[in-house]
């Protein structure tokens, strides 16, 4: 019992550990909000910083923060005033000139912290001067020196101020894909022996297989409608993957519904076993080619590599790649149940 | 008799019983002529958008590919399906109907192209490019009908089931072509067109790839 | 059977009331707390889609159970 269902118990292993680590590791500390957003040259300042996550009163007096502008010229700030965990008051004294050669300017702000680590608000304030002296402003500006950051908390998920917590989906709406298209090259691999040999099993395997890829397609589908709703701002946005990804549901649809229109059950067996070869082939393009080529609001599309840089970082992986095997083998599991389901149907009519 | 010399034949056999049946190619061309003429009466402002014009020209065209293909097996019953069965190679079989419906298609969507322009308005202005997408959508159109109706003829209600196996497949080409073709009229400057042709012909070839494949095992009941 | 069939429909409909009803009263609950509770949505629409399609296994196994019983 055991030595059969081991890959049974694997998943189940590698899914607690997907939604613990998944659910319980903290994000990155980020700044969730800074007002005012437009500062003017040559005024005393006062931001104000709204965290999360974050823990300004634990490292009161060891907190630092700088106005960056391009070139890496910093202006640190001259006082901090910490309020709670979550909120700071920062006083910069900006000078007469910005080393900038228009009256218009973006800065990104660092927080740096010995318990959050190195934060960046990468060019969220505007800056504007009334006049410009290109010279003067490099001289102001560089007297203050940005230096020894600290690395912050190791075990935490990137922050990102559109997706907040909702990265996490990464380990829920994304393996459902990979665990899809994995039933389905199975459930082509058993057509193409189904051709070959004749074999109603090998039927039957293929029909468990893409009834637990449908449902897993339709899942990630509507996972991925409502993600869409809270970071894209619609449950259908008409992104190239979520249009195509409805194709591919149809696709299989049609699948099902060519089996019901057959009685005769080698005609059924070999007709749909014959269109599913030839929808997964029709798929291909749709999922792996056009997705690439067309502009999309999914990563990794667009001319994009797929993941990586700074929405997959390190923490991030050791929580995806497993959650990908765990959920793909949760589907093989319910593929599984279907297949015997199939099966027992079938000695049924055959007494 | 070899594999090219019964393609050759099926082919004759195709354009005379084509000729001979003249209601069912008139039934197209009539078809064809008559949705051109209800777009230009729905669209009573006149379709003045390039956009607007290729989606409505390649909707067109689908139907009436659809309708133009269905017939292909439909009208061989079962008695003549078996003595092909006895006589000739199926790949002859297949590869003489996919010849005969891309040329069909290919006359279709000039003919459907002329009607647009005479009676709604030519919105073209790179004709090599829309001939390179017209010809590209035809192959890909008639070799997916071809193989989609070869399926569903097996069942009893194909037309229905024609509709609803191919529409789905359909769309990966039916979005590029669209994209070619807005690029033939000028409307966009797309440097990307090459990469457009490329998945074309690429759908194009794995779809005729995989019907050579496949089409032995429907073949035989 | 059939009231088996009815009370699932009635859950089900008392469920998205719920549901509807919550998202009036508070129009941001899922975007508190960082949007955590878009992650739980995802994860219970897994649960229950899973977990409804074994259902439906169950119940066709209960069917054939019972026919194999008659044949005996």
């Amino acid at each position: 019992m055991i030595r059969q269902s081991w890959w049974k118990i694997l998943a189940v292993v590698i899914l607690v550990y997907t939604i613990l680590a998944g659910m319980l590791i903290p994000l990155k500390p980020g700044i969730a909000e800074v007002t005012p957003r437009a500062l003017q040259a040559g005024t005393e300042v006062e931001l104000t910083v709204t965290g999360y996550n974050s823990y300004y009163s634990k490292a009161k007096n060891e907190l630092r923060a700088w106005l960056k502008l391009k070139g890496d010229v910093v202006l640190k700030a001259a006082r901090i005033e910490v309020l709670n965990d979550r909120t700071m008051k920062l006083h910069f004294i900006l000078p007469q000139y910005l080393p900038s050669d228009s009256k218009d300017d973006a800065c990104s702000l660092i927080l740096d912290s010995p318990i959050d680590g190195a934060i960046v608000l990468p060019d969220g304030i505007a800056l504007t001067q009334d006049s410009v002296n290109l010279l003067e402003g490099k001289k102001l500006w560089s007297v203050d020196k940005m230096d020894q950051l600290n690395a912050g908390p190791k075990l935490t998920f990137p922050y990102r101020s559109v997706l907040y917590e909702s990265i996490r989906n990464q380990y829920f709406h994304v393996p459902l894909w990979f665990a899809m298209i994995f039933l389905f090259m199975f459930s082509v691999n058993f057509s193409v022996r189904y051709l070959r040999t004749y074999d109603p099993d090998a039927d039957q395997r293929t029909l468990a297989l893409n009834r637990a890829g449908f449902v897993f397609g339709l899942l990630g589908t509507v996972t991925g409608a409502i993600w869409a709703k809270y970071t894209w701002g619609a449950f259908w946005s008409w992104d190239v993957k979520q249009n195509m990804t409805a194709v591919a549901l149809l696709i299989y649809s049609a699948y099902f519904i060519l089996r019901g229109a057959f009685q005769d059950e080698e005609k059924k067996a070999r007709l749909s076993a014959v269109y599913n070869i030839f929808a997964f082939a029709a798929l291909i393009p749709l999922l792996f080619v056009i997705p690439r080529m067309t502009d999309s609001l999914h990563p990794g599309n667009g001319g994009n590599p797929a993941f990586g840089g700074e929405d997959l970082d390190n923490t991030m992986r050791m929580v995806f790649y497993p959650a990908g095997i765990g959920w793909t083998l949760l589907g093989f599991w319910v593929a599984s149940v279907a297949y015997r389901v199939e099966k027992l149907q079938q000695r049924l009519l055959d007494a | 008799m070899n594999f090219f010399a019964q393609i050759g034949i099926l082919l004759r056999k195709e354009l005379v019983l084509e000729l001979r049946m003249g209601y069912a190619i008139s039934g197209i061309l009539l078809y064809v002529l008559s949705t051109v003429f209800i777009v230009y009466a729905a669209f009573f402002q006149g379709v003045n958008s390039p956009m607007l014009w290729v989606t409505l020209f390649w909707i067109i065209m689908l139907f009436a590919s659809v309708n133009a293909i269905v017939k292909s097996f439909v009208q061989e019953n079962g008695a003549r399906q078996l003595y092909y069965y006895g006589l000739l190679d199926p790949l002859a079989v297949i590869v003489s109907k996919m010849i005969y419906n891309i040329s069909l298609l290919f006359f279709l969507s000039l003919l459907t192209w002329a009607a647009m322009a005479f009676i709604v308005g030519n919105k073209v202005e790179e004709f090599s490019a829309f001939l390179l997408a017209l010809f590209l959508g035809s192959a890909g159109f008639s070799i997916l009908f071809t193989f989609v109706a070869a399926i569903s003829s097996k069942a009893d209600n194909n037309s229905t089931l024609l509709a609803i196996l191919s529409f789905p497949l359909v769309i990966p080409i039916l979005m590029t072509l669209i994209k070619l073709s807005v690029v033939a009229t000028g409307m966009l400057e797309d440097t990307g067109i090459g990469k457009d042709i490329g998945i074309l012909v690429a759908i194009d070839l794995v779809l005729a790839g995989l019907t050579l494949v496949l089409y032995p095992f429907l073949w035989r009941d | 059977m059939i009231w088996n069939r009815l009370s699932l429909v009635c859950i089900l409909t008392l469920l998205f009331q719920q549901m509807a009803f919550a998202q009036q009263a508070s129009g941001d609950f899922l975007r508190s707390i960082g949007h955590i509770y878009v992650v739980v949505a995802v994860i219970l629409i897994i649960f229950f889609g899973i977990v409804l399609f074994l259902i439906y296994l169950d119940r066709k196994l209960t069917k054939l159970e019972n026919q194999i019983k008659e044949n005996e």
